[in-house]
């Protein structure tokens, strides 16, 4: 249909529409106009996707050169397709209604390991080992020696598309990751790198955050983005830490060791290159009195997203001499080298500050804080002059002298502990260095810098207005939307007794009480035999989990509840956990019923949907706090106190009840989906905790539905779920959440969306 | 849970929120909601089926009982075995009213095994009396709803191409104990054109929409007791047939009945062969239904002929059974405004029936009381059934 969105002409490829979603693009549309940036939430299944879509395009078609590029991070590659699918609808539905030729050029970009077409790479396992061979048949020394020696082994499709991919653009269409891949076959041309290469004069590209958040992928891939484009990331809700992940690095001896290898290749490698090809180096040493100028000239001219790694000062100064030669680079490395090992060797936890390790690092080895910023830089420069293919066995030393940049760039927003020995084996010494980032606008300040309008969207981002302060920024929209909905699909319930009055509750003083654990366990029990088809219960830890389920064997609760459903276990282990979730599934789909246990942030949390029957019901048990016992989480906390006034309180529960969120919003995937939603600890009654659920949620949590009993909630669910299941057709939703294009346009109804979306 | 249903008491029940019932409509609450879904739907199914469709009218049905022990549950009174039975019962009797040439055969599923508790038989009695004592049949392990509709598709197999082949499985629990893979019978029973369709007691299992939606039945789950009974009797009214299934000409004896009085020297008593598998009352009467093709003596209809195998019906239970097929045209509604009566809110007459458009004195009394629901808001509308329908057309 076709929607008149505020004097906008928008194509949205579907009969009918939500309400919100209007009330969706409304906003979307106003943040665009004001050229500033937004956080929506609205809940999953609503077709966030389509809508932002659907009015970016337009927008870009309306005013091609206010916008002119639109970014979409997602997450994970089966998220990125689903983009992908949901724009080919929207632009199959604009060659039908417009009838014109499509020139819009959209695709997905992911990496080299989902891309690559080469036999031989390709069929590598790990992401890293098809890096590194790819790498190691595409650099430019490689290719330079294969044209005086051919039998080095290249790879033809990047030759081909050297030659020719170039100067011949990718016709327009809308190409998903496998799109790309035959695209290339046909043409023989690398996908990967066409793809990179398309994305400078793509009108749409889809990939994941770690492409503009990540500064060493960023420098590489999203450098030359137009200014004029807009940014989406959806899912957005753990943005923060993807930001803080991204900056932060962990040094074990491990590290140290493999680093030391690197040094000393590095080392040899000098003084073969030294007898051979002196000139080199020279040119080399010749190039670095010059300093980055030209990075700096392409930054003056704001041609670049700039990199948090590569501050701005340094650009203006050549490399410090006392690294400039190759032999005082790696001499310098091994003496920075050896000061870690030292640190390394402690038997107490440290915390300090970055200005107070650089003057530890002065003191002890004499290493000034203007070298150690040029490190990252330096290292580079070292690593392209000596043609290492392999880059990938530097992997260790390039992290240190990232290390060594961030330390001496930053004095604020950073901290760095080092821990003698994991705190679950206090006996085993297992020296850490964490460098922490705790401040994660650090990461995502180049992108609101940079582009124009920068959207954060996700189905659970309450309360909205933290975001903003945490990543330091100022949005011009900041609105959550509800789901309107023609029957209560959802039934949220707070349980927070057992049935002898016992309170429930996963504080940290009572969750070892038997009564407690009994009380978790008779309400998985109760629930087993009520809920049709899947259940999924969250935990807030795996300790926590061990030790109920243990519990539970002993108590013979486990036996009674088999005799209901099937048990599945969600553990750390990628490969077991996936076995167990197909195992699951198929004991959802063939009547047998099953329970998943698995634990809130863990991968089943994030990024697995329980659609319809997979997940009738999920039960969170306990509040899902982070651990606060970490170090870093607490000089975090402290930091965010002292910089942004966010109480180490308000932000726990923040970040609990977001995760919490997450849990229980796996298991409604739409408009027809229906899923109870039971959080079974008594202090999700209290209003500070209720208040921090999304408001969709929030909406339908009755003062009837607060500190239950098992019993009660037994009832309520019962009686849920039989209406539930009564008959659902589309035409019981339409007219009330569903609508026609008559239908939006009546008054009424326009007054009762400007109704859904909240200003925050 | 109480092994001894009989000697559970109310409170032992679980909690019952009553007041939520009477909640109003206001705040758009959940109840109302989806009542009103509900009663569209129930509008809806009045008002369709109407015009030119075959229909299955030689049913021949398997009804598949859950007897595991979920059915122990209390939530129906006084729990969800007796009360499922009890309806069946109703259920059968009301099942061969309607459907005089058809057949039924219940099956029972429990500890993973499936039993047939009657084997398809076109006598009520038979299935009364199984029904009437498997209450007392206790409730244990899980059902096998693999095995069930496997006992019930061995038999349904066999029957002719030209009969509705239907399973209709009352199922509690909400998982099943299966040897081999659902799907794979699943598409047996959509090959062999067998209808399945469920209701459920508890909640909506994937497995069971599945099941309905392959094989083109219908799936329901209750909310309470009079609910169940409105959906059982869903399946009373025979399915529309499939297209595909073949005609044919089925022979048919119109036994008359003879009456036969004791004065009359002729009259010799004897046996009907209903008795023979019988083995309570001596049976011997003087009149009855004597087949037209081999004598045999029957003392109710419809039957088949022991002896020569011929369907044996009355002309009012062929009657009976036509009213599906050529059901009356649907009410109308008619609001006040366009409608001269004087004291109803809303009337109601059949459409497009001429002799009808001038409502008669009878049919608004009966409007009134529809009248009346209406303004209620009661959502329970009662419909005057075909019956009473016909009665009218005869009155006018």
């Amino acid at each position: 249909m076709k929607l008149n969105i505020d004097g906008l002409l928008v194509y949205f490829p579907y009969e009918y529409i939500y309400p919100e979603q209007y009330s969706y693009m409304l906003e979307l549309k106003r943040t665009l106009d004001a050229k500033g940036h937004g956080v929506l939430e609205m809940p999953s299944g609503t077709g966030k996707t389509i809508c932002l879509l659907s009015l970016i395009v337009a927008y870009q078609k309306a005013y091609p050169l206010e916008v002119t590029k639109l970014v979409y991070c997602s997450r994970t590659v089966p998220e990125i397709e689903k983009v992908v699918e949901e724009l080919r609808k929207l632009m199959d539905y604009y060659a039908k209604q417009t009838e014109a030729k499509n020139d819009f050029l959209a695709l997905a970009l992911s990496s080299r390991k989902n891309l690559c077409i080469h036999p031989e790479v390709s069929a590598l396992r790990f992401g890293k080992e098809v890096d590194g061979k790819c790498h190691s048949l595409t650099a430019s020394y490689i290719r330079a020696q294969h044209r005086s020696n051919p039998s080095q082994p290249v790879c033809q499709f990047y030759e081909e598309f050297d030659a020719v991919g170039r100067q011949v653009p990718i016709p327009p269409g809308i190409y998903n990751l496998n799109d790309l891949k035959d695209f290339g076959r046909r043409k023989g041309w690398c996908p990967y790198f066409l793809a990179r290469y398309a994305i400078l004069h793509a009108n749409i590209v889809v990939y994941s955050y770690h492409y503009l958040l990540d500064p060493k992928i960023a420098d590489l891939v999203s450098k030359e983005l137009a200014k004029k484009s807009v940014v989406v990331f959806d899912e957005a809700h753990n943005i923060d830490n993807v930001c803080i992940d991204s900056m932060s690095v962990n040094i074990t001896r491990r590290t140290l060791d493999r680093c030391q290898t690197n040094v000393e290749t590095l080392q040899n490698t000098i003084s073969r290159i030294k007898e051979t090809d002196a000139a080199k180096l020279q040119e080399e040493y010749r190039r670095l009195v010059e300093g980055l100028k030209e990075a700096n000239v392409a930054r003056e001219t704001d041609m670049y997203l700039s990199n948090p790694v590569l501050p701005d000062d340094i650009l203006q100064e050549a490399v410090p001499g006392s690294i400039r030669t190759a032999e005082h680079f790696v001499g310098f490395m091994k003496r920075f080298l050896e000061y870690l090992k030292a640190r390394l060797r402690i038997h107490h936890v440290v915390q300090e500050s970055t200005p107070q390790f650089l003057k530890d690092i002065y003191e002890k080895v004499c290493i000034d804080r203007k070298p150690l910023r040029f490190c990252a830089e330096r290292l580079r420069s070292l690593l392209r002059t000596l043609e290492i293919a392999d880059i990938t066995d530097f992997s260790a030393i390039t992290l240190i002298s990232h290390f060594a940049t961030l330390v001496s760039t930053y004095s604020k927003g950073f901290t760095i502990i080092i821990e003698p020995f994991e705190d679950r084996t206090p006996t085993i010494a297992n020296p850490v260095l964490h460098f922490s980032c705790m401040d994660p606008s650090i990461a995502i300040k180049p992108v609101f810098g940079r582009f124009q309008s920068v959207i954060i969207t996700s189905g659970t981002l309450s309360p909205l207005d933290i975001y903003p302060r945490i990543l330091d920024f100022r949005p011009v929209t900041v609105a959550s939307f509800t789901m309107t909905l023609a029957r209560t699909c959802l039934c949220p319930l707070i349980v927070g007794r057992g049935n002898d009055q016992v309170a429930m509750t996963s504080k940290f003083e009572t969750r070892e009480d038997f009564a407690v654990i009994r009380n978790y366990g008779n309400l998985l029990l109760e629930m087993s035999a009520i809920v049709p088809d899947g259940i999924v219960a969250f935990f807030t830890s795996y300790i926590y989990m061990e030790n109920i389920v243990a519990s539970w064997y002993e108590q013979g609760i486990l036996e009674n509840i088999q005799r209901n459903k099937l048990i599945f276990i969600e553990t750390q282990d990628a490969a077991e956990t996936s076995m167990a979730l197909e195992k699951y599934q198929e004991a959802c789909e063939n009547g047998r019923g099953a329970i998943l246990l698995s634990v809130a942030r863990g991968k089943v949390s994030e990024g697995i949907d329980f659609v319809h029957h997979y997940g009738r019901a999920v039960i969170m048990f306990g509040v899902p706090y982070v651990y606060t016992q970490s170090r870093i989480l607490k000089a975090r906390l402290e930091y965010l106190r002292d910089q942004f006034q966010i109480r180490e309180n308000d932000f726990l529960t923040f970040d609990a009840m977001r995760h919490a969120a997450q849990c229980v919003g796996r298991a409604i995937r739409g408009k027809t989906d229906y899923g109870l939603m039971i959080f079974a600890d008594k202090r999700y009654a209290r209003a500070d905790k209720r208040g921090k659920l999304p408001r969709w949620i929030q909406e339908h949590l009755t003062d009837g539905s607060l500190n239950l009993t098992i019993d009660e909630t037994v009832q309520l669910g019962k009686q849920f779920l039989r209406q539930m299941a009564q008959p659902f057709r589309q035409e019981d939703q339409l007219g009330l959440s569903l609508l026609t294009l008559e239908q939006l346009q009546s008054e009424d109804m326009l007054q009762k969306i400007a109704q859904i979306a909240q200003q925050a | 849970m109480d092994e001894e249903p009989e000697r559970a008491k109310r409170w032992e029940g679980g909690y019952e929120r009553t007041w939520e019932v009477l909640k109003e409509d206001e705040s758009g609450s959940l109840k109302a909601t989806v009542e009103d879904i509900l009663f569209q739907a129930k509008r809806k199914r009045v008002f369709e089926g109407h015009g030119q469709v075959r229909l299955g009218m030689m049913r021949h049905l398997f009804v598949i009982i859950d007897s595991s022990r979920s059915m122990e549950d209390q939530d129906l009174k006084p729990n969800r075995l007796t009360s499922t039975l009890k309806l069946m019962e109703f259920f059968v009797e009301e099942y061969f009213d309607q459907n005089p040439i058809s057949q039924i055969g219940i099956i029972t599923t429990k500890n993973k095994r499936a039993e047939k508790l009657t084997d398809l038989a076109g006598n009520p009695k038979k299935h009364l009396a199984a029904l009437k004592k498997a209450v007392d049949s206790t409730c244990v392990g899980e059902p096998s709803l693999y095995n069930s509709l496997n006992v019930a598709m061995q038999t349904l197999k066999h029957m002719p191409a030209h009969t509705s082949k239907e399973i209709l499985v009352i199922f509690s629990s909400l998982t099943t104990c299966d040897p081999a893979n659902i799907y794979e019978l699943i598409k047996t029973l959509n090959a062999l054109k067998i209808r399945v369709s469920v209701i459920g007691l508890s909640a909506e299992v994937r497995v069971c929409t599945i099941l309905t939606r392959e094989t083109g039945g219908s799936y329901n789950v209750i909310l309470d007791e009079s609910h169940f009974k409105e959906l059982l009797m869903l399946h009373v009214k025979p399915p529309p047939a499939s297209s595909s299934s073949e005609c044919s000409l089925i022979r048919m004896g119109f036994p008359q009945h003879v009456i036969a009085s004791m004065s009359d020297q002729d009259a010799k008593p004897s046996f009907s062969m209903l008795h023979l598998d019988s083995t309570g009352e001596p049976g011997l009467t003087l009149g009855g239904y004597y087949c037209p093709q081999c004598r045999a003596k029957y003392t109710e209809l419809p039957v088949e002929c022991k002896v020569c195998g011929l369907t044996l019906v009355s002309a009012p239970h062929l009657a009976r059974s036509f009213h599906h097929l050529f059901p009356l045209e649907a009410f109308q509604e008619t609001p006040l405004e366009e409608y001269e009566g004087e004291r109803y809110l809303l009337a109601w007459h059949v459409k497009k029936c001429s002799a009808w458009s001038v409502i008669s004195s009878y049919m608004t009394h009966c409007t009134a009381v529809l009248a009346v629901c209406r303004l209620t808001g009661h959502p329970d509308v009662r419909w005057p059934d075909y019956k009473t329908s016909v009665y009218f057309s005869t009155r006018n």
